[in-house]
């Protein structure tokens, strides 16, 4: 392994033990992902059709609901350590804390994904099991999206006053491709993609996963620096 | 003598405040200084500068010769700095915390390293409580074994008998006295003149961002 993985590799276990033992932040947040999706159930009523043809939409909107305010959460550990800049002492390529910081919310993300999913799919009467390969795909590029991009956001904004209220104004904007991509490629799949759309739509996510990812390791250096 | 630290007219500013004006410092290897001054005098801007933490604004900072910014990494590599605030994760044990730091340090310490390390300074009835039990000397207690597990070439010590008790401060000064003798540059900042100064090859005093005077 080289030493950026495996610095990386660190900052994930270090990441992932804290937070397995805190716990607060993960059970807080099932629980207002689970009002999300019963608020937008609340909202839509009993119209079973209307529901379920909104269900992809509905979804993700929790996803990034609930996925920003585990994001927000990303170096807000650090700075309870004593400050994310510190970790810029240790040597090596500082875009190891970057990719260690990205790995852990793609292992929280998948985690409330698993729960999200079944939860949507008994609340919105959606089948989702029909297409379980190729919505998992979806979820995986869609995640990626949005954990590259808001990590990137939360490492910007942590040292900043109003961070709460900054991070989702930086970060939404940013995620419309991401949000319009995920949205459609599940709406298509879910209909079983009589117009084959869902392969352009797929195309445009993994098209941004990849600029995005580029960009952000790339500039994630300049963010640390004070 | 070689130099671990060089500075030649360092300023820095934040904003339109000015921390440090045309600061100038020599240190040499295996030597101790101790940075004497009041609060806000630029005491710890200037470890943070030498510590690659902030870029100066003006001026030439050459440390383990390499100048900075651009040799930051091979600086980081031999060097450490102490932060007055210490740096540990409360949800971590200490044996923990001080694994993550090696290995961010781009080693694999053996549990019985890191053991050894933690009952260097008193600490091994603790190694495996997690670190929001401890108390504030107890966390410097682990930076000093932090700043053990590695070779050094220059230390950066910010404030480090703060909290601690007497048998901590003797730790600290057991500790610097080692550094020196193995050819390691210490760089004390502290409030506490007796403590900063045991050690010290030279005593510069810092006021209002200007070195004021270097003695001894």
């Amino acid at each position: 392994m080289s030493g950026l993985a495996r610095r990386a590799a660190a900052i994930l276990w270090k990441d992932i033990l804290s937070e397995t033992r805190a716990r607060q932040g993960f059970t807080a947040m099932l629980s207002f992902a689970a009002l999300v999706l019963f608020m937008f159930g609340f909202a839509i009523g009993v119209d079973n059709d209307l529901l379920e043809r909104l269900a992809g939409g509905l979804l993700w909107v929790a996803i990034i609901f609930t996925g920003t305010l585990s994001l927000g959460r990303t170096f807000q550990n650090e700075e309870l350590a004593g400050g994310t800049r510190l970790l810029r002492l240790y040597p090596g390529d500082p875009r190891a804390i970057y990719l260690g910081k990205l790995a852990g919310n793609l292992v929280v993300l998948a985690a409330l994904e698993i729960v999200l999913f079944p939860a949507a799919a008994i609340l919105y009467r959606v089948d989702f099991a029909a297409q379980a390969g190729p919505l998992l795909l979806v979820a995986a590029l869609g995640t990626f999206g949005f954990s590259v991009i808001g990590t990137f956001f939360s490492a910007l904004t942590v040292h900043l006053r109003a961070r709460e209220l900054l991070l989702p104004l930086l970060l939404f904007p940013a995620l419309v491709p991401v949000v319009l991509g995920s949205v459609g490629a599940t709406d298509a799949f879910l209909a079983g993609d009589p117009l084959g759309r869902a392969g352009g739509w797929l195309r445009l996510l993994a098209s941004y996963d990849v600029i995005l990812f580029v960009v952000c390791v790339w500039i994630f250096p300049v963010v640390l620096e004070e | 003598m070689s130099l671990a630290v060089a500075a030649e007219g360092v300023t820095r500013r934040f904003g339109r405040r000015w921390a440090l004006r045309g600061v100038d410092l020599a240190v040499p290897r295996g030597t101790v200084v101790a940075l004497l001054g009041a609060n806000g005098t630029g005491k710890t801007t200037l470890l943070r500068l030498i510590s690659t933490l902030l870029r100066p604004t003006a001026g030439r900072l050459e440390v383990l010769g390499r100048t900075l910014p651009a040799g930051g990494d091979a600086i980081r590599a031999r060097a450490a700095f102490m932060t007055a605030g210490g740096h540990a994760y409360e949800e971590l044990t200490g044996v923990e915390n001080l694994r993550f730091a090696a290995r961010m340090s781009g080693t694999e310490a053996a549990a019985d390293d890191l053991r050894g390390a933690l009952a260097a300074v008193n600490l091994a009835g603790a190694a495996d409580v997690p670190v929001r039990a401890w108390s504030t000397g107890m966390r410097k207690r682990l930076e000093l074994a932090r700043l053990g597990l590695r070779p050094l070439e220059l230390v950066l010590l910010d404030e480090p008998f703060a909290s601690l008790d007497e048998d901590g401060v003797r730790l600290v000064h057991e500790a610097v006295r080692r550094w020196r003798a193995a050819g390691t540059a210490v760089v004390i900042a502290s409030h506490r003149v007796e403590d900063a100064t045991r050690h010290a090859d030279e005593i510069v005093r810092l006021v209002g961002g200007r070195a004021a005077a270097a003695t001894r």
